[in-house]
């Protein structure tokens, strides 16, 4: 074997048929999260059902995944937060290279979005039900608002460090605008843009999300509040899994997107 | 007496390129340095110039400045006796740092300048396929920069520059990150490719027997500010082989180079000593 002194390869494990350390760290933290929530809920410590049982979430999930009417909101949600990440991620990327690529919009206006970032969007929300209605047009809002930030930020933050040399080759080559960002600017950039849209993907997810409880009837968000308003734990419980379920997912997605050249490693 | 004075006056009126009178200087929080100092030069079509000075003497910055990609000098570049304004399309540029894009392979790379200028898909992989294999690197492809040596990127920008089938071919310290073998045989290359394609190049280094080896003249610069030193002819005749690098008259061109070359980097070092002290004691 050429390399006897490194670990072995995670190909190599995998073929062994032994789970790699990183799985089996991942397995005992949830396993640890498990007990611990059962033992909580067995002390009986906490208020009525706000911890209920492992089993009784266990059994509120299958009654939630048996449900087809899940499956429409579940739907709902999911192409909420799409066109959200689609449309916020556009503008970020776009406007995050036009301020990358000028010293004067990026003086003129990066302050503000730094100011903005971190501000609760919600707070945007009232008005944004007045422009886009109570239907999906506002959580689609919501959700492209939130992600656009910390998209626009990480764009304009890569457009400065892209080594001044790819630039001047393209230049050399005489090409044009259009030519520069989709053949330099952007696949220079492909890293931080796919871990912007990562953390952006989060972020939309928590701005779509939260607008659907504030005033819907439709999405996870929605029916999540109106399993807290019921007071029926168990059944919110089972949704939060699955939207964490969905989220890691999504995010793994993008993360292989960023593996294409297999210069991230 | 009606002699004409001719093969001197052909040759000045007849330069594809021409730096005249070039002025450039940095605002640096320092103060301004004055980079380029009245430097003036000529090439002439299928003509091998190299530009020889010590580290810091402006060379990258002469040229940048006639690849048309910085701005800001006084003075004035032209090509067959037209101004230039920014990158000219009778220009290829290879780069001192390392310049290949990292997210495509060999062949992509080298594809790079015929997709801006909107050659077909099969026909520029053929043109693509064709430099690669020019440089010695047929069978790498569709590898990733990632996969390959420094001499083996260097070689992919050698390529993708000769795709843009250049008239003038710019090259800033091209072979710098290569031993001394893999220089001169990659040399030997470009020159064969340089006459096979009747391509005036213009090759800026520091390296004293490369640019014996390749030139047919050779022009010294001083340390800052840098201005012309001295403009050698190497009438040394071609191809030349082994036995002419090893001949007296070319130990004579060496030796030459080396003596104006010592002073500058004697004086360069000497100056930026100075600069250092100074910068030490403080205000
Ligand atoms: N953008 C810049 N701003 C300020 N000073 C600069 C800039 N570019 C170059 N200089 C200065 O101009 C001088 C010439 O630089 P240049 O890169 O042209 O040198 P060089 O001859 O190519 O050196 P080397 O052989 O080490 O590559 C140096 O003193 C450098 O510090
Ligand atoms: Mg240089």
């Amino acid at each position: 074997m050429a390399d006897t002194l490194g670990a072995p390869s995670r190909a190599a494990t995998r073929a062994a048929g032994v789970l790699g350390p990183v799985t089996m760290v991942r397995i005992a933290i949830v396993a640890a999260i498990v007990l611990i929530w059962e033992a909580a809920a067995a002390s009986g410590l906490f208020y009525r059902d706000v911890v209920p049982s492992v089993v009784a979430v266990a059994r509120a999930l299958v009654r939630v995944l048996a449900d087809a009417s899940f499956y429409w909101h579940l739907s709902v949600t999911m192409l909420e937060i799409a066109a959200a990440l689609a449309i916020g991620g556009t503008a970020g990327l776009v406007i995050g290279i036009a301020l990358g690529g000028s010293r004067l919009l990026s003086k003129a206006i990066e302050p503000y979005l730094y100011y903005l970032g971190p501000t609760p969007k919600i707070i945007f929300f009232p008005v944004l039900i007045m422009l886009f209605g109570i239907g999906p047009g506002s959580k689609v809002a919501m959700g492209a608002i939130s992600c656009f930030f910390p998209i626009v930020l990480s764009v304009a933050a890569a457009m400065r460090q892209i080594p001044l040399v790819l630039i001047r080759v393209g230049q050399s080559f005489r090409a044009g605008p259009w030519d520069m960002a989709l053949k330099v600017y952007i696949p220079a950039m492909r890293h931080p843009i796919i871990n912007g849209f990562r953390l952006g993907l989060g972020i939309a997810l928590i701005g779509t999300l939260l607008a659907e409880t504030k005033m819907s009837n439709r999405g996870i968000g929605h029916l999540i509040i109106q399993a807290y308003a019921l007071f029926d734990m168990p059944r919110m419980y089972a949704m939060l899994i699955i939207l964490f379920a969905f989220a890691i997912g999504a995010n793994s997605l993008l993360a292989r997107a960023g593996k294409a050249d297999g210069t991230m490693g | 007496m009606s002699v004409l004075p001719l093969p001197k006056a052909q040759a000045a009126a007849d330069p594809i390129l021409a730096v005249d009178d070039i002025v450039m200087e940095f605002p640096t929080p320092d103060g301004v340095v004055k980079a380029l100092d009245h430097v003036s030069l000529s090439v002439r079509a299928g003509e091998f110039l190299s530009v020889i000075g010590p580290s810091g003497c402006g060379k990258s910055t002469l040229f940048n400045i006639v690849g048309g990609l910085q701005r800001g000098y006084q003075g004035r570049v032209s090509i067959g006796g037209e101004a230039v304004e920014g990158p000219h399309p009778a220009i290829g540029m290879v780069f001192q740092e390392e310049s290949t894009f990292p997210w495509r392979t060999v062949l992509q790379n080298v594809e790079f300048p015929l997709e801006i200028s909107g050659v077909a898909k099969a026909r520029r992989q053929e043109m693509a396929r064709r430099f690669i294999a020019m440089v010695g690197l047929g069978g790498f492809e569709n590898r990733y920069p990632a996969e390959l040596s420094g001499g083996m990127k260097q070689r992919v920008a050698i390529a993708r520059t000769l795709a843009f089938e250049p008239k003038i071919l710019l090259m800033d310290e091209p072979f710098a990150s290569l031993d001394e073998q893999t220089r001169l045989l990659l040399g030997d290359k470009v020159l064969q490719i340089q006459q096979e394609l009747q391509q005036t190049t213009l090759l800026i280094t520091h390296n004293i027997t490369e640019a014996v080896q390749l030139s047919d003249r050779i022009l010294v610069m001083t340390y800052r500010p840098g201005r012309v030193k001295r403009i050698l002819d190497i009438d040394l005749p071609r191809p030349r082989t082994s036995e002419t690098i090893g001949s007296e008259a070319f130990g004579r061109f060496v030796a030459q180079l080396w003596s104006d070359l010592r002073d500058e980097a004697t004086r360069g070092m000497d100056e930026q000593q100075e600069l250092m002290r100074n910068a030490g004691r403080g205000p």
